[in-house]
């Protein structure tokens, strides 16, 4: 297996010298495109290596660096071997580039993106909602989203109890049930 | 509930009443990870059947309304909107603490916490995830309350409809259902 992986990243380094090429994981090949040449890259791949299925494109938000980072992950069924390839975008006024003229069902993943992280695709103009309805804030996948924060403005909390004391006995005297006798050590003091 | 003979609208109540409570019929919908515990409780192992709980497909036909686990502001328009096709008398029941409290996704910005906000709920079934036997024993709570006469949220929601409302478009921002009104 890892004799087969080596030789695909030699082969990969030779065939796409504007990229680099690692191996990350067991099993899997990591490979660094610029944004110009991603759709290059990824039809590259798709017509000479054999990697006919995309199986995911997935976006990581570099807040610090002040980035987004798409991985396409793609999926030899000859080879069997997982290829990453990704791309670094600006995060404020940056798009992706659709590549549903290569795999019709990328549409999906770039409409989960816009919609989850604000980032529009060239290509992809107005994706429709996919899961998200009538969102009107910010993406709330961006790390800047403050769930937490959202959640105690926009729904109702119910009080709760603010000491950590056991109280089963208590609930199960109620019905007049005994707590057995194997959960007694595991009863908090 | 007290029988008194002379007051014959009590007795048709009572005898409707205990008719209700032996006939549920729950609809087949259900939100969240709970639906997955619904199975178990109806077939052969558990038997919901023996108690009167039976399945039923359509929001009208139903007289139980599962809110099964976790509810989405987009799954919420929807249950509301089956909650006022069913029939009265109707029933909540909310399974899982999802519903009472938020349960895990306490701080998610997308699902509510507290579902007595948004609709009447008799009873409550705790856990994550409640299993057949709590279950079984919510249906029988509930079936007291009935004989109680104490299981009334739909007349609650009839008289607070306001209050319910004001709190529905609270979250969902863009109500385009028809408005209800008994
Ligand atoms: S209470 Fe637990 S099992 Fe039920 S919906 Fe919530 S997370 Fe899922």
């Amino acid at each position: 297996m890892s004799d087969r992986i080596q030789d695909l990243q030699k082969s990969l380094s030779e065939g796409l010298p504007q990229c680099s090429v690692e191996i990350r994981r067991h099993g899997g090949v990591e490979l660094i495109s610029s944004k110009e040449n991603l759709v290059g890259v990824l039809a590259y791949l798709r017509e000479h290596f054999g990697y006919r299925h995309l199986s995911h494109i997935s976006c990581v938000d570099w807040l610090e660096q002040n980035q987004f980072e798409l991985v396409y992950i793609l999926w030899n069924y000859e080879s069997r071997i997982q290829l990453f390839v990704k791309v670094r975008l600006a995060r404020v006024n940056g798009s992706g580039i659709s590549v549903r003229h290569l795999w019709p069902q990328a549409d999906t993943y770039e409409r989960e993106i816009a919609e989850m992280y604000g980032l529009p695709f060239d290509g992809n103009e107005n994706p429709r909602e996919l899961i998200l309805e009538d969102w009107d804030n910010k993406p709330p996948m961006r790390r800047d989203f403050d769930t937490r924060a959202y959640s105690k403005e926009a729904f109702y909390d119910r009080p709760g109890r603010e000491d950590a004391k056991d109280v089963r006995s208590v609930i199960s005297g109620r019905s007049g049930e005994e707590i057995p006798e194997i959960a007694i050590p595991y009863t908090r003091k | 509930m007290e029988i008194n003979d002379k007051d014959t609208l009590t007795i048709v109540e009572h005898i409707k009443n205990f008719a209700r409570r032996h006939s549920l019929f729950v609809l087949a919908y259900g939100t969240g990870c709970g639906a997955i515990e619904i199975p178990p409780t109806m077939t052969s192992r558990y038997d919901a059947e023996r108690f009167g709980i039976v399945g039923r497909a359509t929001p009208r036909q139903a007289d139980v309304l599962l809110i099964t686990g976790y509810l989405s502001v987009k799954t919420l328009k929807r249950v509301i909107r089956t909650y006022e096709q069913m029939q009265d008398p109707k029933y909540v029941i909310g399974f899982g603490s999802c519903t009472i409290n938020g349960g895990m996704y306490w701080d998610s910005y997308n699902t509510i916490k507290v579902l007595d906000q948004y609709m009447p709920v008799d009873v409550y079934i705790n856990g994550c995830m409640p299993r057949p036997e709590s279950v079984i024993s919510g249906f029988i709570k509930l079936q007291q309350l009935i004989k109680a006469g104490k299981a009334d949220g739909w007349k609650k929601y009839q008289e607070n409809l306001d209050w319910y409302r004001a709190n529905q478009k609270k979250v969902i921002k863009n109500w385009n259902m028809p408005d209800y009104n008994w």
